[in-house]
C-alpha cells in the first residue's frame, strides 16, 4: 500500500531553491495538505511526487517502490507512477465530452468498451454528473467541471490522489460544498490524498496533517490542531487561523522557575508555564495570543479601546487598540460595540505562546497569562 | 420623445458618428461595387464592340456568361483549367504550409532543439517579403534555357537542365507559395501550442497515455481551430496571389484565374475578366462562410485560470544537434540565399553567364546604353524608379494613415457599441474587403472609376484611386487590432474619465490610444507593409506617373529585363524588412506579431 517517502528532496531553479532539503513521510490513508503562501514550493512538491517536475536531488518512494533517485539515476515517468492528479483549472479537454474525459484514461489501459461504460457510468453517478455526459466542458459550469475532473482522476482507480488547489476556482459556497465531499470522498476511496492549498481553513478543516512550508523549507509537519495549538515558530503561528493571532512586542523582566513577568509597552503581564523556562531578563520576545483567547472582562487589568467591530451572527471580531498596538479578539454570540468606547480585557487560556524575536521566530514557552 | 429628439442624443455620442459615418462610406466603397462589377458582367464594352456582332458598347450582353462558363473547349481552357489549376495550387499551398509550419511550430515549442531564438526569427522572414521574393529566387535558381532564355545558377553549376515541370508552373508556385505560408502557420500554431495549458497534456500522461496518443488525441485537436485558420487565410491569399502564379507560370503558359484576369482586362475581354473578379470573390466568401460553420463553438476553450507550467520538453537526443543545423542552413537557404540571388542577378551583364568578367554595375549605376534594354538607366540613376520608389513610399505612408486611423475609430466604435445591429454591420463591412482578392478588387475599381460619378471625377490612373482602393483593402487588420486593443482595455477605463467630465477627444488622445499605443501601431504598420509589397491591388490601376516599385518590377520582369527586376526586387526586399525592423525597434510592433 502506498506510503509516500521523501528523502533530502530539492529542486533548484537556476540558483534559488524552490525545495530546499524536504524531508516527508505520508503514511497511507492519510490526507496530508501542503501549505503555504503563494510560491513557498508546495505545488513543485506535488509535482515531483507526481513525476511532472524533476527533483534535482534526493529521493522519492511511493509504496516502497523508488521512482526517483538521484543517486541511483531513477526517474519513473508519471504515467508508471499510478497516481491521479487534479490540476487546479480542471485540464478538462475542451475538445472531448464529459464521458470521453472520463472514459479516456482506461481506455489508455485497454480496457473492453463495455466495462469503460459501466465505470464511468458509475463514476458520473458517484459525482451526480450523470445527465452531463454528452456535454462538453465549455458547457458546464465550475462546480459540474470540477466534478467532471475528479470522475477523470478517481476513473483508473489511483492509489494515491494529488491534487493542486482544486477549490481555489469555486465560488465561496460551492467551496464549502466541495470540502465536504473531498473528505467524503477520501473515506470512500480509501485511498491517500495529497493536497496543495494556500487556505488554512481549507487545511485545517481536510487534513489528518498539514505540512506547512516557507521558501522551499519545511515549517512544521503536525495534525491541524496540533499545528494550531503548537505553533513551531511565529511563521506558523501567523499562518494559521482566522482571525490571525495577535503577535506582540514585550520584554522579560524577571525570569523565577516556570513564572515570568513580562512587560508590554508599558504594562505588566505575569506569564506562567508548566515548564521550567529558559528565558534571561531583559530578554526582547513576542507573545502570541489567539483572538479567542482575549476577553472582555470588567476586572480586566487592561484598558483599550474599540476600534471597529465586524460582527458575523455566530461571532464578532473585535479590533482593539491598547496602548496604539492593535489587538483583535474573537466575542462569541451575536453581539456587538460601540466604536471607540472604552473595554477592560483579560487573557485567558493556557496556550499563550512567547517566541523568540529574531527571524526564525521559535517558540520558547507556553503558558498562561493573568 | 419625438424622432428628432431621439436622433440627436444619438449623435451626441462620438461612437455614434463614427459608426454612422463608416457605415455610409464603406457601403459606397465597399457593398455598392459589388453591384457595379456585377452589372459589367452583363455589358457589353468598348473593346469587345468588334467582337460581340451587331452590339454597341453599354449594351446587355449575356455573351461573357456564355462565353466563359459554357461555350465546351473554349470555356476550358479560359475558365475552367485556370480554376482547376487555382484550386490545385491553392491546396497544395496550403497542405505545405500547415505541414512545413506546424512541424516547425512543435519543433520549437515542444523539443529541445538548438537555436530556436535564431531559428524563430529566420522562419518569419519569408513571410515579412514579399511573397514573389522566393518565386523570382526560384527562377534565378531553377530556370532552364528549355522554353528559352538563359539557365538558372543550379544549371551553370551543376550542368544538370532542371525538367520544365522542376522550374515552372504547378510545382514550383506550390512550394513558393507553401513557404511563404509557413511562418503563418507556424505563428498560429506555435501561439496555440506555446499557451496551451501544458496541464491538458499532463494530465492525458497521467492517465496513462502514450507520447504519440497525447499528440493525437490532445494537442492536435486542441491545435485544429489554427489549422483551419492557416488553411482558410492561405487558401483564399493563394487564390487570389498573382505574382507568383505570373513569374513562374508565364513561361509555360500555366494560367490561373488573376493571370486570366489580368490578361482578359488588359486585353480586349474586360467581360470575361470582371465575371472571373465575380466568381473569385464568391469563392472567397463561401471560403468564410464555411470556416464559420466548421468551427464549433461548443468546443471552445475553457479559459479557467491556473498556474500553467513548462511541458517537458521532447528530447530529440542524437537527432538534436544535426537536425538544429540542417535547419539553420535549410532557413539561410530562403531567407538569405534569394536575397544574394538577386544582388549577383543584378550585376551580371550577360545573363546565365556567372564567370567574373560578366560583372558589372551598370544595371545599377549604368547611364543607359542603346545595346541594354533599350536604353534604360540604372536604376540608381534611373528617374522613373525614383518615381516609383517615391510613389511606393508616399502610398504606403498614406494608405497606412488612413487604415490605421479609420481602424482605430472603427475598433473604438465597434466595440463601445457591441451587439448592437449598427456595429455588427460595421464590423462586417470592414472586414468585407478582406474577402475581396486583390485582382477583384483592383477589378472592381477599374470598373468604377474608369468613369465620373456625380460629384467624384473618374480616378482611373490617378493617385487617389491607389490610395483609396489601399486604404479599404488593408483597413481589416487595422480594424481588427482596433477591436482587439477596445475590448482588451475594457469600456471602465474611459468610463472613468468621462464621469469626470473629459472630452471625447482628450480621452482619446490622452488616455486610449496612449494606453494601447503597440496595439494601434501595429494597425498602422500591418497596411504599410503590406502596401509595400502589394502587387496585384494595383496592378490594373496604375499609370505610366503613379508606377510603384512592384508594378515596375513586374513590368521589367515581363519584359525579361532580368537584371532590373532582380534589382528593385532587392529594393523592395531591403525597404520591407528595414521597415518592419525599425518599426519593430522603435515601437515593438512587429508584422508577424499581429497580422491574421
Amino acid at each position: 500500500m502506498p506510503e509516500i517517502i521523501l528523502k533530502n528532496v530539492t529542486k533548484m531553479y537556476g540558483k534559488s531553491a524552490a525545495v530546499d532539503h524536504l524531508n516527508l513521510n505520508i503514511p497511507d490513508h492519510s490526507f496530508i495538505t501542503l501549505l503555504g503562501p503563494s510560491g513557498c514550493g508546495k505545488t513543485t512538491t506535488l509535482r515531483m511526487i507526481a513525476g511532472l517536475e524533476t527533483p534535482t536531488s534526493g529521493e522519492i518512494s511511493i509504496g516502497g517502490q523508488v521512482v526517483f533517485s538521484s543517486e541511483q539515476g531513477i526517474d519513473v515517468p508519471p504515467e508508471k507512477r499510478n497516481v491521479g492528479f487534479l490540476f487546479q483549472n480542471y485540464a478538462l479537454w475542451p475538445h472531448m465530452t464529459v464521458f470521453e474525459n472520463i472514459a479516456f484514461g482506461l481506455e489508455n489501459l485497454k480496457w473492453p468498451k463495455d466495462k469503460i461504460q459501466e465505470r464511468a457510468a458509475l463514476l458520473m453517478k458517484m459525482l451526480k454528473i450523470t445527465e452531463y455526459g454528452e456535454r462538453y466542458p465549455a458547457e458546464l459550469s465550475g462546480g459540474q467541471q470540477q466534478r467532471v475532473a475528479i470522475a477523470r482522476t478517481l476513473a483508473t482507480g489511483p492509489k494515491t490522489l494529488f491534487m493542486d488547489e482544486p477549490l481555489s476556482n469555486l465560488d465561496a459556497k460551492l467551496r464549502m460544498e466541495m470540502r465536504t465531499e473531498l473528505k467524503r470522498l477520501h473515506m470512500e476511496t480509501d485511498s491517500t490524498f495529497v493536497y496543495v492549498t494556500h487556505d488554512q481553513l481549507e487545511a485545517m478543516t481536510l487534513s489528518t496533517r498539514i505540512c506547512l512550508i516557507k521558501e522551499g523549507l519545511l515549517q512544521q509537519y503536525a495534525p491541524p490542531l496540533t499545528v494550531y495549538n503548537e505553533p513551531a515558530n511565529t511563521f506558523v503561528a501567523d499562518f494559521i487561523g482566522s482571525p490571525n493571532i495577535n503577535l506582540l512586542p514585550v520584554k522579560i523582566q524577571s525570569v523565577a522557575g516556570s513564572k515570568a513577568v513580562l512587560e508590554l509597552n508599558g504594562n505588566t503581564l505575569q506569564f506562567s508555564s508548566a515548564q521550567l523556562l529558559t528565558l534571561q531578563p531583559g530578554q526582547a520576545a513576542i507573545l502570541g495570543i489567539r483572538p479567542e483567547n482575549v476577553i472582555l472582562d470588567p476586572n480586566g487589568e487592561l484598558t483599550a479601546q474599540i476600534y471597529s467591530t465586524l460582527p458575523s451572527g455566530m461571532e464578532t471580531v473585535v479590533r482593539l487598540k491598547l496602548d496604539g498596538m492593535n489587538i483583535t479578539e474573537v466575542v462569541f454570540g451575536s453581539v456587538d460595540f460601540k466604536v471607540n468606547e472604552e473595554v477592560h480585557i483579560k487573557v485567558k487560556s493556557d496556550k499563550n505562546l512567547l517566541f523568540a524575536d529574531d527571524k526564525e521566530g521559535k517558540v520558547l514557552a507556553q503558558g498562561s497569562i493573568y | 420623445m419625438n424622432l428628432t429628439q431621439r436622433l440627436k442624443l444619438f449623435l451626441r455620442k462620438p461612437h455614434n458618428v463614427i459608426l454612422v459615418v463608416l457605415f455610409a462610406v464603406l457601403m459606397v466603397l465597399t457593398f455598392l461595387p459589388l453591384i457595379s462589377i456585377i452589372m459589367d458582367t452583363f455589358t457589353v464594352h468598348t473593346s469587345e464592340v468588334m467582337r460581340i456582332r451587331g452590339t454597341h458598347a453599354g449594351d446587355f450582353t449575356l455573351y461573357h456568361w456564355r462565353k466563359v462558363l459554357a461555350d465546351g473547349e473554349n470555356s476550358m481552357s479560359i475558365f475552367y483549367k485556370p480554376l482547376l489549376n487555382t484550386i490545385a495550387i491553392s491546396l497544395a499551398t496550403c497542405a505545405i504550409g500547415i505541414s512545413v509550419g506546424g512541424a516547425f511550430a512543435w519543433l520549437i515549442t515542444r523539443t529541445n532543439l538548438k537555436f530556436k531564438a535564431l531559428l524563430s526569427a529566420l522562419f518569419v522572414i519569408p513571410y515579412i517579403m514579399p511573397a514573389w521574393t522566393l518565386g523570382l529566387a526560384w527562377l534565378n535558381f531553377f530556370r532552364n534555357s528549355l522554353v528559352g532564355g538563359v539557365p538558372g545558377l543550379f544549371t551553370v553549376l551543376t550542368g544538370i537542365t532542371t525538367p520544365n515541370w522542376f522550374a515552372y508552373g504547378f510545382f514550383p508556385i506550390s512550394v513558393v507559395q507553401g513557404l511563404h505560408y509557413a511562418p503563418f502557420a507556424y505563428i498560429l500554431i506555435g501561439g496555440i501550442l506555446k499557451n496551451m495549458d501544458a496541464n491538458l497534456e499532463e494530465a492525458a500522461q497521467l492517465l496513462h497515455a502514450t507520447r504519440w496518443q497525447i499528440l493525437q488525441r490532445i494537442t492536435l485537436p486542441m491545435v485544429k481551430p489554427a489549422i483551419l485558420s492557416t488553411f482558410l487565410l492561405a487558401f483564399s491569399s493563394s487564390m487570389s496571389a498573382f505574382a507568383v502564379p505570373a513569374f513562374l507560370g508565364m513561361p509555360v503558359r500555366y494560367q490561373v484565374l488573376t493571370t486570366q484576369m489580368y490578361r482578359t482586362l488588359q486585353g480586349l475581354n474586360p467581360g470575361y475578366g470582371y465575371l472571373m473578379a465575380l466568381i473569385l470573390i464568391l469563392i472567397g466568401v463561401s471560403i468564410m462562410l464555411i470556416n464559420q460553420k466548421v468551427l464549433d463553438n461548443r468546443k471552445a476553450y475553457t479559459t479557467i485560470t491556473g498556474k500553467s507550467s513548462n511541458v517537458a520538453l521532447f528530447n530529440l537526443r542524437g537527432l538534436k544537434t544535426p537536425l538544429s543545423y540542417c535547419l539553420v542552413v535549410a532557413l539561410l537557404c530562403v531567407t538569405i540565399v534569394p536575397l544574394l540571388t538577386f544582388a549577383i542577378e543584378s550585376f551580371i551583364v550577360e545573363p546565365g553567364n556567372y564567370s567574373l568578367s560578366n560583372f558589372s554595375t551598370v544595371f545599377w549605376t549604368g547611364e543607359g546604353a542603346v545595346d541594354i534594354a533599350n536604353g534604360e538607366p540604372g536604376i540608381l540613376r534611373n528617374r522613373s524608379v525614383y518615381n516609383g520608389l517615391y510613389n511606393s513610399v508616399i502610398l504606403s505612408l498614406v494608405c497606412a494613415f488612413f487604415a490605421g486611423t479609420i481602424g482605430i475609430l472603427a475598433g473604438y466604435a465597434i466595440a463601445r457599441k457591441k451587439g448592437t445591429w449598427l456595429s455588427e454591420a460595421v464590423n462586417h463591412l470592414t472586414f468585407f474587403p478582406y474577402l475581396l482578392p486583390s485582382m477583384a478588387m483592383g477589378a472592381i475599381y477599374l470598373s468604377v472609376f474608369a468613369v465620373p460619378h456625380g460629384p467624384i471625377p473618374a480616378l482611373y490612373g490617378t493617385f487617389a484611386v491607389l490610395a483609396l482602393i489601399g486604404t479599404v483593402k488593408y483597413l481589416p487588420f487595422a480594424t481588427k487590432s482596433g477591436i482587439n486593443a477596445m475590448l482588451q482595455l475594457g469600456g471602465q477605463i474611459e468610463e472613468a474619465a468621462l464621469i469626470m467630465g473629459v472630452g471625447w477627444w482628450k480621452r482619446m488622445t490622452r488616455i486610449i490610444i496612449p494606453i494601447q499605443k503597440t496595439s494601434f501601431l501595429s494597425g498602422y504598420l500591418l497596411p504599410y507593409i503590406s502596401c509595400m509589397r502589394e502587387l496585384s491591388l494595383f496592378i490594373l490601376l496604375i499609370s505610366p506617373s503613379t508606377a510603384v516599385l512592384t508594378t515596375m518590377l513586374f513590368q521589367y520582369n515581363e519584359k525579361g529585363w532580368n537584371q532590373y527586376a532582380n534589382a528593385i526586387n532587392l529594393l523592395i526586399v531591403v525597404v520591407v524588412l528595414l521597415s518592419n525592423y525599425i518599426i519593430n525597434k522603435l515601437t515593438g510592433a512587429s508584422i508577424d506579431k499581429g497580422i491574421g
